[in-house]
């Protein structure tokens, strides 16, 4: 019965004028995000990166102006990073600006596509991106920690250490070495006797 | 049990039954009971009731919620309106039926590629020079208009790709989503120049139509009505420019010059333009 009454108002509500701001903006100049919803976001909420200075009512009339979306209800809320130093680790102490994110409940759902897996991501170049990350991780770990010095069985050993290792190996057991080089003749013993 | 008016569940009585496998409860005792079970309840208070003549004490258990709990899932104590209407089973999320996007769902908008929202650093790069004010002094109110909104909706796609490209870690691509956002910025700045500047040459315009006499600011009637007559002052003027139209008709048989030099707010025509002195 509850559940009758609540469709047939749902229903009425529908056809009533939709309540939409009157203050008419020719040129906006915002930038929103749409951002890729939480694992377990039901498909009806889509979470946007909003400007600061917008409220909810800007957001539910932008979306249905510029987007043609629908918007049932806005939460929104904002981020406050945490403060940070200028140069990293060292300078002035500052607190980065705050990020306002606003979650819209649609009347139509939206799913998100899956994120490409990481052989599709040949595009973005992904390899050299990750090796680069890694990298620069590991640099950001030793600056920050320039005290904790890595033994050798946590480096992986350099190509020129393992040749020499194993040409060392070979004069070891054969007991004679070369280098691969042969003279040109030109050479000649310098006597043993002679005054320096 | 009856006497004291409490109600036993199913689950109470296969209790009561099977005392002897009282460590086999938890066991047998369903994962998700329906909340129609209601409390197991003890006999023994009624039972340890000695008093039974006239006048007696009062020996009733006054704690209404005696053997209610949330954690052991017992349900009311009391048969209530729907303790017999069958509940919902909640159904588990990988069974339920797949949600289907519109594919003219608005929010598609957002992404520069339906399949990995972030657009390619090679897409990004294809991308030409922004519009110059010079081209766009020639388009109209709503032309500019429109190619403000398609400039708002790139900037937002964007902003969509940087922020899924860095926290998917697709990878590069962040220099030539840059240089594409500098570019949409560009025209922005540049249809704000041409919109300033049209300002600016109506307000002129305005200043100039209060001392003509051709024009009404008043907004009753027409707006320009040109006349066909000279001043009387004006008539000595008009007749030594209009020698100087003769003598350029005959050199140059054009009949638009000479117009052109009449009026300092008409717009002169391209040919005079073109021959006239680059500073």
């Amino acid at each position: 019965m509850a559940t009758r009454v609540a469709a047939a108002t749902e229903a009425v509500a529908q056809q009533l004028p939709r309540r939409l701001g009157k203050n008419q903006i020719f040129r906006p100049n915002h930038v929103v995000a749409f951002i890729r919803p939480k694992p377990r976001q039901p498909p009806n909420l889509a979470t946007f990166v909003v400007p600061l200075q917008f409220n909810k009512f800007d957001l539910r009339d932008y979306l249905f102006h510029a987007y043609n979306v629908e918007v049932t209800s806005v939460r929104s809320f904002i981020n406050q990073p945490t403060p940070r130093r200028k140069y990293g680790n060292a300078g002035k102490w500052f607190r980065p600006r705050s990020q306002k994110m606003m979650i819209a409940e649609l009347v139509k759902p939206f799913v998100w596509p899956d994120p490409p897996a990481e052989k599709d991501r040949e595009d973005f170049d992904h390899p050299t991106f990750t090796k680069l990350e890694k990298l620069r991780e590991q640099q950001m770990e030793q600056q920050m920690d320039p005290g904790n010095i890595r033994l050798r069985t946590q480096v992986k050993a350099p190509e020129d250490r393992k040749s020499l290792k194993k040409q060392a190996k070979e004069f070891m057991e054969s007991g004679e070495w070369s280098n691969g080089q042969i003279g040109d003749g030109k050479w000649t013993e310098v006597e043993k006797d002679a005054p320096v | 049990m009856g006497a004291l008016g409490r109600i036993s569940a199913a689950y109470t009585t296969s209790c009561s039954s099977a005392s002897a496998s009282v460590s086999s409860l938890p066991t047998t005792a369903p994962v998700l009971r329906p909340l129609t079970h209601t409390a197991s309840l003890s006999t023994s208070a009624a039972l340890l009731k000695r008093h039974k003549y006239p006048g007696a004490r009062d020996n009733k258990d006054h704690s209404k919620h005696r053997g209610e709990s949330a954690i052991r899932r017992t349900g009311t104590r009391w048969r209530l309106s729907m303790s017999d209407e069958p509940l919902p089973r909640p159904v588990p999320r990988d069974r339920l039926p797949a949600v289907e996007t519109d594919p003219d769902h608005g929010l598609w908008d957002f992404f520069a590629d339906r399949a990995t929202v972030a657009a390619t650093p090679e897409q990004d790069a294809q991308h030409g020079r922004s519009w110059s004010v010079e081209e766009l002094r020639h388009k109209s109110w709503d032309d500019l208009h429109r190619l403000w909104w398609v400039c708002a909706k790139e900037r937002n796609r964007i902003a969509t790709s940087n922020w899924e490209r860095n926290k998917s870690k697709l990878g590069f691509g962040e220099a030539e989503a840059l240089g594409r956002d500098r570019e949409v910025r560009a025209t922005m700045r540049a249809i704000k120049h041409t919109l300033t500047e049209r300002l600016y040459t109506w307000e002129d315009a305005v200043k100039l139509a209060e001392n003509d006499p051709e024009v009404d600011l008043t907004g009753q009637g027409p707006a320009f009505v040109p006349r066909d007559y000279l001043e009387e002052g004006e008539t000595a003027a008009a007749e030594g420019e209009q020698q100087v139209a003769e003598a350029a008709e005959t050199a140059q048989n054009t009949q638009a010059a000479p117009a052109a030099s009449l009026d300092p707010v008409t717009i002169p025509s391209p040919k005079s333009q073109a021959e006239a002195p680059r500073l």
